[in-house]
């Protein structure tokens, strides 16, 4: 499972990068395309609930995504992991 | 299943302003309530009029979207029809505390089977920011340019001395406990009240040196008192500092409930 905010519901508020222990959300740089600038993503990975929820069963911390007053974060599924070819040279 | 299955996808996002806190207290309320393994044809929300009376629209249960300060006595009525339902209120400052005073205290002494979470915040957010019953004495609103003079209620008090079953007030800063103290309370038979302080920053904010959503928010966290902490406080007999609201569960009690099955 991997972090993601919903472009499409973000105001911009900010205040998930005010909840987080982590600090995983930052202020974002660039307005979209509504002029709403919207949070960066800081390394998620980690995030103990993404890593750990399923391990676990329930959701371990989860309060950005309690916090949040438009309902844009959510945890989906991470795409699967491609190996890549990576010449060594000697 | 989480909370976010309880929403109405095709309605989000929601017309709340940028920050404002009430989406935060619908998440916390849908969070618990969806812990309770009700069923979405069994569970009623009711509401009245204003920002935070907005929230049934965004659930996919069916909703009562009443007049203003009527909330409860439609709820009340709702829960008289058909005790099989689970009846569930959402409320904001204005709409209990101004013009549904009368309805509101009556509820805790009938000490009806409902839940009401009331969404403080603090002012008449919908209508351009006036002044509400609970407006802190000294802040500013539309109605209120020199500052209130006026003394606020205390809508946790109110319910104690009126009657209600299990009283508890948090802050949207406080997720968890919210959480909790609503889940607390719709298993609580009998009239169950909640007071969420929520942030504003258009209405309230901008007028009361809050421009910044985080920093009405910080204000929430740090000028909460804990119960155990003002009881110790009282204890040790020192004053308890005026400019801080008490949070926790304030009551819990067993008296008779109306509309609870035998």
């Amino acid at each position: 499972m991997i972090l993601a905010i919903d472009e499409t519901r973000c105001k911009g508020c900010n205040l998930c990068t005010k909840v987080c222990p982590y600090k995983i959300f930052k202020e974002g740089k660039k307005p979209n395309r509504r002029g709403i600038v919207v949070p960066e993503l800081d390394r998620p990975e980690r995030c103990t609930n993404c890593r750990l929820q399923q391990l676990y069963g329930r959701t371990l911390c989860g309060v950005c995504q309690l916090t949040c007053p438009d309902q844009a974060i959510n945890w989906i599924e991470e795409q699967p992991y491609e190996l890549k070819k990576v010449a060594i040279e000697y | 299943m989480t909370f976010d299955d309880w929403y109405r996808q095709d309605r989000l996002p929601h017309i709340f302003c940028a920050g404002c806190g009430n989406g935060t207290i619908i998440n916390c309320t849908l969070a618990a309530v969806d812990q309770m393994g009700w069923k979405k044809d069994d569970t009623v929300f009711v509401s009245g009029i204003g920002c935070s009376s907005r929230a049934p629209g965004y659930i996919v249960t069916d909703s009562l979207h009443t007049t203003h300060g009527r909330a409860i006595a439609f709820a009340t009525g709702v829960k008289m029809a058909n005790p099989d339902l689970n009846v569930v209120v959402f409320t904001g400052d204005g709409d209990l505390a101004a013009i549904g005073g009368n309805h509101f205290i009556h509820a805790c002494r009938r000490n009806i089977d409902l839940t009401v979470v009331c969404m403080n915040n603090q002012i008449y957010g919908m209508t351009g920011g006036q002044g509400s019953p609970t407006t802190p004495r000294g802040c500013f609103s539309t109605t209120t340019p020199t500052g209130c003079v006026e003394m606020p209620f205390d809508l946790c008090e109110l319910a104690i001395a009126a009657g209600a079953n299990y009283v508890s007030r948090w802050t949207s800063y406080h997720v968890k406990e919210l959480e909790k103290a609503v889940k607390v309370g719709l298993e609580t038979p009998g009239f169950s009240f909640i007071e969420a302080l929520v942030q504003c920053p258009t209405a309230f904010g901008r007028r009361n040196k809050f421009r910044q959503v985080a920093d009405h928010v910080e204000y929430l966290r740090a000028h909460s008192l804990l119960k155990a902490k003002r009881d110790r406080l009282i204890e040790a007999g020192e004053a308890v500092p005026d400019d801080m609201f008490v949070v926790g569960e304030l009551a819990r009690r067993k008296r008779p409930a109306l509309g609870v099955k035998p």
